[in-house]
């Protein structure tokens, strides 16, 4: 696949390549894939590895000429997570890093636009992450309130 | 001044507002119906527009943005009525002076001075940009409007509305104005002028809901769009009932002394079929932008009501 | 209001039934479709289950309105809206509420986003089953909530005046404005000690 070949390294899997980078790297294989046709950024998506105590991003990246998806995978530290921010490369990574960085609580520097995108007033942590439990989260926060008794029926 | 006079002067200006505003109000309910039908559904009952006016004038609460809100609907109601009141409706005109044919034209734009104001104290945007668009569309139908009225000044020698159905009255409907060459083109311009006089589709830009929210009416409701209902009912009757005086001779076929019920009934079908003439053209149209709305009056119907005015001209100085 | 006296009761009851009558027949409702059951309005509105015989009309803004359709999950952030929009309109207003997410949360029962329990927010006279419901079902639920409205059991708006403490409450807690508001204060007050 044409981008295993450029960057030298990866695998194929499912039809699509994978490559595992470093997190120094990524920004010289993406310029290197935009100047050789890989020219729509797709998607940036994370993925949380609890018991190995690492955060995934992947670069998801598309040519049309070769239809060719190609995924540049980075792990990052789980407890220290902090990236550089990319979005010099393709305008769109800002907005996917903000959502990154509400869901999962990755900072990305050099981003200056990571302010509250999809929740509103959000105290708690980050909801994406496995160790937040939804469910004590549902019971604590929505199960709590009480409904408003009083008759159906009755007026003022 | 005798005071029968004034009484029975009074009980025919009670007549002539609840007439208008019942007329209006059913035809209104008839229209909803025969654009269901249009659409292939059933539509509701011909006396929902009555219902939804109940229902509107007895909501419990209702809010107003101050004074300046309350009045525009009193701007608005009260000049329909005057303009109503100077129409000859079957042959019979409750006030007239001269030059009431220009006078008519300048009481129709007093409403939409009440929107602006209205507009102007709820402070929403939206009711800014019907209005200004309600505005622009005023200006643009009344050019060709006028150029057909003024042929017909023209051809009559009067500027009053009263000799203008009179004279044509005179033969039944074989002198009504629409049967001359002339006046069939000054006709077909000035029903278009009346389909943005009555704020219908594809004219219906300043109340359009999807695009601004209803325009002027965003920030009404309960009793005030109740009113509004009712100004829009009496509006109704009175822009059709102009046009049937301008053109086919007010409805008057018999002179006598009970010709008044048939000369009213001959002027209730007339302004219904120039209604329906007008909701199925706006049942099939879509919506004009205010600059192709703007454009369409000032080049294409401003030239057809020149050609008719020309017309004229040359006939009467023949 | 003088609800008590003999006389003035009854006349009251009269006028209202009458009111009631002219507004089950003429009922308007706000064009703000939330969620998935938004899809189901379409065929609602157009020819095939026509609902303009009715006499309900689909209308451009909240004061214009009589009628809320809560047409499926409501998220905090939509809850907000949808309070502001419920606020304006004018009483006597009716809420209806589609689909299993307002009943006890649906499909997202354990989302840390959406509200379960719609009637801790706003009051809801009426609720219809499914996920989505059908137009028939809607129908069916419009000429229900006509019902009501003649029996004079479709008193949401009352109970939101009477009890407009408490479901203000409830929606202060689910907006975290307390928690926000705790929170600042507690970081001003951390500042301040490392100042001194």
């Amino acid at each position: 696949m044409k981008s295993i070949e450029l960057l030298g390294k990866g695998e194929e899997m499912h039809g699509r390549a994978y490559i595992k980078l470093s997190a120094d790297e990524i920004e010289e294989s993406i310029k290197k894939l935009k100047e050789n046709g890989f020219n729509h950024f797709v998607m940036l998506s994370c993925v949380d590895w609890l018991d190995k105590g690492k955060f995934e991003l992947v670069y998801h990246m598309w040519n049309y000429e070769e239809k060719e998806h190609a995924m540049l995978s980075v792990d990052i530290d789980r407890n220290n997570a902090v990236m550089k921010s990319m979005s010099h490369l393709f305008p769109q990574i800002e907005t996917y890093e903000r959502e990154i960085h509400e869901m999962y609580g990755i900072k990305f520097e050099g981003n200056n636009r990571l302010t509250p995108f999809l929740l509103e007033n959000w105290p708690h942590d980050p909801p994406m992450r496995k160790d937040f439990d939804s469910k004590k989260f549902v019971k604590q926060m929505y199960e709590s309130i009480p409904f408003i008794e009083g008759d159906e029926n009755e007026g003022i | 001044m005798d005071m029968i006079g004034i009484a029975i002067k009074i009980t025919i200006l009670a007549a002539y507002a609840i007439i208008g505003t019942c007329t209006g109000l059913l035809f209104m309910g008839v229209g909803r119906k025969i654009v269901a039908r249009v659409h292939n559904r059933v539509g509701p009952p011909f006396y929902q527009n009555f219902i939804d006016v109940a229902k509107l004038l007895s909501k419990k609460t209702n809010i107003s943005h101050g004074w300046i809100f309350d009045l525009a609907l009193l701007f608005s109601i009260s000049g329909i009525l005057l303009t109503l009141l100077f129409l000859p409706i079957g042959g019979v005109q409750l006030l007239s002076m001269d030059g009431d044919a220009f006078l008519v034209l300048y009481l129709l734009a007093i409403p939409s001075l009440g929107f602006a104001l209205g507009a102007g104290a709820s402070g929403n945007p939206n009711a800014g940009v019907g209005v200004m668009r309600a505005l622009v569309m005023m200006l643009s139908y009344e050019l060709p409007f006028v150029i057909t009225l003024i042929a017909l000044m023209i051809y009559y020698d009067t500027t009053s509305l009263a000799t203008i159905v009179r004279m044509q009255s005179i033969n039944g409907i074989k002198s009504w104005a629409i049967t001359m060459p002339p006046f069939m083109i000054a006709a077909f311009a000035a029903d278009m002028a009346l389909q943005g006089m009555l704020m219908e589709q594809p004219f219906d830009i300043p109340v359009a809901p999807h695009e601004i929210a209803s325009g002027p009416m965003v920030e009404f409701g309960g009793k005030y769009l109740g009113s509004l209902m009712l100004y829009k009912a009496i509006a109704l009757v009175a822009e059709t009932t102009l046009f049937v005086d301008l053109f086919l001779g007010g409805g008057v076929v018999a002179h006598g002394n009970f010709a008044f019920i048939i000369n009213f009934i001959v002027w209730l079908a007339l302004i219904f079929l120039l209604f329906v003439l007008s909701i199925l053209i706006a049942a099939s149209f879509p919506r004009f932008r205010i600059e192709q709305a703007f454009g369409f009056y000032w080049k294409y119907e401003a030239i057809i009501a020149a050609i008719s005015l020309i017309w004229v001209y040359i006939m009467v100085i023949k | 209001m003088g609800l008590h006296n003999g006389d003035k009761m009854m006349r009251y009851e009269e006028w209202s039934k009458l009111a009631r009558k002219a507004s089950k027949r003429s009922l308007w409702m706000v064009h703000f479709c939330t969620g998935c059951g938004a899809i189901e309005m379409p065929p609602v509105m157009t020819s095939r289950y026509d609902m303009e015989r009715f006499g309900i009309a689909s209308m451009a803004t909240p004061r214009q309105a009589d009628v809320l359709l809560i047409t499926g999950y409501l998220t905090v952030k939509t809850l907000r809206r949808v309070i502001q929009v419920y606020e304006q309109m004018q009483s006597p207003k009716y809420v209806i509420a589609f689909g299993s997410c307002t009943i006890n949360g649906g499909m997202y029962w354990d989302s840390y986003n959406t509200i379960k329990h719609l009637e801790k927010y706003i009051p809801v006279d009426l609720y219809i089953a499914g996920c989505m419901p059908r137009p028939e079902g809607i129908i069916n639920a419009f000429l229900e909530l006509m019902k009501l409205i003649d029996e004079g059991k479709a008193r949401g708006w009352e109970r939101y005046q009477k009890y407009y403490d408490k479901y203000k409450e409830n929606q202060r807690r689910v907006f975290n404005f307390e928690v926000k508001e705790e929170k600042e204060e507690k970081e001003q007050k951390r500042e301040k000690n490392e100042e001194h």
